[in-house]
């Protein structure tokens, strides 16, 4: 059964893979980070990071809409906290970054980040790659 | 129940954490707040009474029973292998327990260590139920505990809102949306209820639920209770106009208010604003 590191190590596996960590956008504190550092203080980046993922989690403007959510925008699956937002994905000139929310039965308020080299990755396949790696992390 | 026996406890001057670390020890850590766990220098685990345990966490959501997690105690409490018997008999992940392991270990440290809190004596050997499942340099442990207290004071520099019952409060229409996970919180808001109560019914960590409380009070959406003074008197007050600038006196009934404790801050603060405005 892998743990925080495995799983880690093995999303640097994905091609152009420069860095990942598991981090909790809840608090901003990195549970386990890989690979290249992009500065000096990789726990501000965490932090700045998890800033990001809570934005996408919490804002009304990303709930999910759909068969079975009224018109307010509240997803009936948010009531217990977990944010509908499955992924959040930015492109820079040079790189990807990619935020996967993890799922898991207990309140933890887990995502996983992965960045890569733009020109070696294909962010359609690091996104699959991330979404069964971040199904795996929990036995549900 | 986890608490160790306070026999063999070190006398003298209060030990440190980082100087238990450097002299690689192993043992508990005992502080005001909470306990911290050492083993070979290095944080194992942390408790709390404030912040729920990895066991509250684990079944409040339902992803342990309370009979599964009775058993695995039962089974190897006593050997200090909970969580490793966990993981081998497929009740969890290694990255579950690791997760949620961290997340109870970090929320527990903010109370034993941070503010008003502090090491009072160390058992030399003693080990925790748990076991070791990814243990923390004490240094993280300190600077996360610090960032901590930071930006709960970066959000609403009213430090009494985390030990205070949460009093709901009407705020003015331009009060920022209530999230899902606050809502959560706000409907166990019943005036009685402290943040931390309310964490341990929601099966959250504490720390969690404090940041959605001071983000709550900073909208005006649960009240801010009188106190001496704010965290940071140097820290400029909350943007003039916002719904909730001049934290209300808590709701004690007709007569309750005794001003005998002007908050001189507070007034100069005011003065200052008002000054500004004309």
């Amino acid at each position: 059964m892998p743990g925080i590191d495995e799983c880690l190590l093995e999303a640097m596996t994905v091609n152009g893979a420069r860095g990942a960590a598991l981090i909790e956008w809840t608090s901003g504190l990195a549970l386990g980070m890989v690979g290249e550092v992009r500065d000096e203080d990789p726990e501000a980046t965490a932090a700045e990071t998890a800033e990001l993922a809570r934005m996408a989690a919490e804002q009304r403007a990303f709930a999910a809409l759909g068969p079975g959510s009224d018109k307010s925008g509240a997803d009936p699956d948010e009531a217990d906290g977990e944010p509908a937002v499955e992924d959040v994905i930015v492109t820079t000139r040079t790189c990807y970054h990619l935020l996967r929310f993890v799922d898991t039965a207990f309140d933890s308020g887990v995502f996983f980040y992965l960045w890569l080299d733009r020109r070696e990755g294909n962010l359609a396949l690091a996104r699959i790659r991330l979404r069964d790696l971040c199904g795996r992390l929990a036995l549900i | 129940m986890s608490l160790p026996h306070r026999t063999g406890v070190r006398t003298g001057r209060a030990p440190s954490l980082t100087g238990l670390a450097d002299e690689r020890a192993s043992g508990a850590l005992l502080c005001d707040a909470g306990t911290v766990y050492l083993r070979d220098g290095q944080v194992v685990h942390a408790e709390s009474p404030v912040a729920p345990g990895i066991e509250v966490l684990l079944t409040t959501g339902g992803r342990l029973t309370a009979d599964s997690w009775r058993e695995a105690v039962g089974r190897t409490g006593r050997t200090g292998g909970v969580g490793r018997f966990l993981v081998d008999s497929g009740r969890l992940s290694g990255a579950e327990l690791e997760i949620c392991h961290l997340g109870a270990l970090f929320d527990a440290a903010y109370f034993a260590l941070g503010h008003g809190s502090g090491p009072r004596g160390f058992q030399r050997g003693a080990a925790h139920w748990l076991g070791p499942v990814r243990p923390v340099g004490a240094v993280a442990v300190e600077r996360e505990t610090r960032r901590r207290g930071e930006l709960l004071a970066a959000l609403w520099p009213y430090p009494q809102v985390d030990t205070e019952p949460v009093v709901l409060r009407r705020p003015d229409g331009r009060a920022p949306a209530v999230t899902p996970r606050q809502r959560a919180v706000l409907a166990l808001a019943d005036g009685v209820r402290t943040p931390t109560r309310i964490a341990r019914e929601l099966g959250r960590p504490a720390f969690h639920t404090l940041i959605d409380i001071r983000r709550l009070a900073a909208a005006g959406h649960v009240a801010t209770p009188r106190s001496a003074r704010p965290e940071h008197p140097d820290r400029p007050g909350p943007p003039a106009g916002s719904a909730a600038s001049a934290p209300p006196a808590p709701d004690r009934g007709p007569g309750a208010v005794v001003f005998t404790d002007p908050d001189i801050d507070l007034l100069r603060r005011l003065r200052d604003a008002l000054e500004a405005a004309l």
